[in-house]
């Protein structure tokens, strides 16, 4: 599980950009990874060939190998209020989860980097699974405000990093389309777009006092079956439409489940989950 | 038109609801549990589009409901107009050589006897009706009774037109034969003035201080320039005196020059006479109503998950 993600983002890197950039450039590292032998097709690089193989199998083997490269992960998580409600646990839990996971991915050179509303922290002198363990407990900083922190991220990230995004985007207004088309033609860009808590079912009736969670204002209103079918229409359509944004502007899309955030991660990269 | 035996009741019930007001306010502010904390209030109201009617309506209903409540207390009387009960009308029918005139077609007399038909066809069941005719002298016909047939029949017995006309003597007969109580009234039809017997406005004081209201209704015209028939007097109709009764006995005066309109003068006088203002105590509407009310509202606000 771990090494598929770790190698999604390695494919992550060579993803063809939208434009622009071209094929990522290695930022350290010059070792192969074997992957398997298969027989020679024209075209193959004839340095791959594994000419013991070769003598063995009486046909030409081409080694088949996993470019390596140290990976540079980032990761972005909204840790406003809004973020901290949820159906049975706060959807911060489940983005804790995911980001667990994100960084679960990172090898013996591989940096890490977390980005909050305070700003860039990197673990100073550290790399690898040590790195991935500090920048996973990094505590979620306010005030978060989006446009800040994905500014932070283009200005601070070294180019061909793996950067993740966690959020409910209610923030998202359209004048982040620049914002969002960029990010993707430096980097390997992944949001995870969390998902209401009441996607699937309105559980209010009559009356209902409800807070604004960040602003704290507050209004009364009153549910019946017809709010409820709008609200539901409501949300789909909306999380339909963040979706297909940020994948018009070049990034990975995948929806933080309250229930699991793990899975949740992994299903962006179309990897099966465990708990799944 | 309602009045309150006990406005003060009013008073304090408003102090009272102010005060429950502000202290629901004041609790329910406390209650933090009440609020449910959402992500984004200003994409929810726009996805949900919420209705505002039903707490309006639920409000209304609370506010309305304490209001008949406590209107209930302070003791509401209603004054309407009711059919009344035993009701008994005179009807006094001028029948002197005057009525023979033909300016209200086809004779005065003509006219007044079916307009005291279809008088005596419009009032309410129950309500009795006497006819009294006067010349020279008054002559009671029909002594009150509920039996429209005799009254009908009574109009068939009305003498023809003939002699002067003692209007006080018509109005003290009506006087004799009207109960000492109840719901009682004088109809007096006449195109002339008075020239035999008693003062009119005498005989009208002496009906109001029993309480009896009449109306006058005056047939005819005064500047038709005609005869009266069989003598060389022009028909007048003394309007001032006719109104002097009426102001006298708390009733009113209504003038017609045609058959239609003095059809139209009685059928009103027919509710008029045989109606009485009554004040009715409403307290049992108003607490049914408000009870009825307040329980309907908090079982719907129960059910809609919150009190208004």
């Amino acid at each position: 599980m771990k090494s598929g993600l770790r190698r999604a983002l390695l494919l992550g890197r060579r993803r063809p950009r939208l434009s622009g950039a071209g094929s990522p450039t290695a930022i350290r590292g010059d070792g192969y990874e074997f992957v398997e032998l298969r027989e020679y097709v024209a075209g193959d690089d004839p340095r791959r060939i594994d000419w013991a193989a070769t003598a063995r199998a009486g046909a030409l083997q081409t080694r088949v190998v996993l470019e390596d490269v140290a990976l540079t992960l980032a990761a972005i998580v909204d840790h406003s209020e809004s973020m901290r409600l949820g159906r049975r646990r706060a959807l911060t839990i489940a983005a804790q989860e995911a980001i667990q996971t994100w960084y679960s991915a990172a090898e013996t050179d591989d940096r890490c980097i977390r980005i909050t509303g305070r700003g860039v922290y990197a673990p100073p002198g550290l790399r690898g699974p040590r790195s991935a363990l500090v920048c996973s407990n990094v505590e979620g900083e306010e005030p978060f405000v989006l446009r800040d922190v994905l500014e932070a991220a283009r200005c601070a990230l070294p180019l061909g990093s793996a950067l993740l995004v966690i959020s409910d985007f209610f923030e998202l207004t359209n004048d982040f389309n620049a914002l969002l088309h960029r990010l993707p033609q430096r980097y390997d860009c992944t949001v995870l777009i969390a998902r209401d808590p009441w996607f699937n079912d309105l559980p209010l009736r009559g009356f209902v006092t409800m807070q604004d969670a960040e602003k704290k204002a507050q209004c009364r209103v009153f549910v019946g079956a017809h709010e409820r079918d709008r609200y539901l229409r409501a949300v789909r359509e909306r999380e339909g439409a963040l979706r297909r944004r940020f994948e018009n502007a070049g990034w990975r899309t995948g929806i933080l489940r309250e229930e699991d955030g793990e899975g949740s991660l992994l299903a962006a990269f179309g990897i099966p989950s465990t708990i799944a | 038109m309602i009045d309150f035996s006990r406005p003060i009741v009013l008073l304090a019930a408003l102090a009272l609801t102010a005060l429950c007001f502000f202290a629901y306010r004041a609790l329910n502010g406390r209650r933090a549990t009440n609020v449910l904390a959402y992500t984004n209030i200003d994409f929810f109201v726009r996805a949900t589009q919420p209705r505002s009617w039903p707490q309006i309506a639920l409000v209304g209903a609370f506010t309305l409901a304490a209001a008949l409540l406590w209107g209930a207390l302070a003791g509401p009387h209603l004054t309407a107009a009711l059919p009344a009960k035993d009701a008994i009308v005179i009807v006094c029918i001028d029948t002197s050589g005057s009525m023979s005139s033909t300016d209200v077609q086809p004779t005065r007399w003509d006219a007044a006897r079916n307009a005291t038909r279809a008088f005596i066809e419009r009032l309410p069941s129950g309500t009795k009706v006497g006819v009294i005719t006067f010349s020279s002298n008054a002559n009671l016909i029909q002594a009150p009774t509920a039996d429209r047939d005799a009254a009908r029949a009574a109009l068939d017995r009305v003498p023809a037109a003939g002699g002067a006309t003692a209007i006080g003597d018509a109005l003290t007969l009506a006087s004799q034969e009207l109960p000492a109580s109840g719901h009682r009234a004088v109809v007096l039809m006449t195109d002339g003035v008075n020239n035999r017997g008693e003062d009119p406005l005498q005989a009208a004081n002496a009906l109001a201080a029993r309480h009896v209201p009449i109306y006058t209704v005056g047939i005819g015209t005064n500047d038709s320039g005609m005869l009266i028939p069989g003598t060389a007097e022009p028909a007048q109709l003394d309007e001032d005196a006719l109104r002097a009764i009426a102001q006298a006995a708390g009733g009113a005066y209504a003038r017609v020059s045609d058959a239609e309109g003095l059809k139209t003068a009685l059928a009103h006088l027919g509710s008029s006479t045989t109606f009485e203002r009554r004040r009715i105590d409403a307290s049992l509407p108003f607490a049914l109503g408000g009870g009825v009310l307040l329980l309907a509202t908090i079982l719907t606000s129960l059910a809609a998950g919150r009190f208004p």
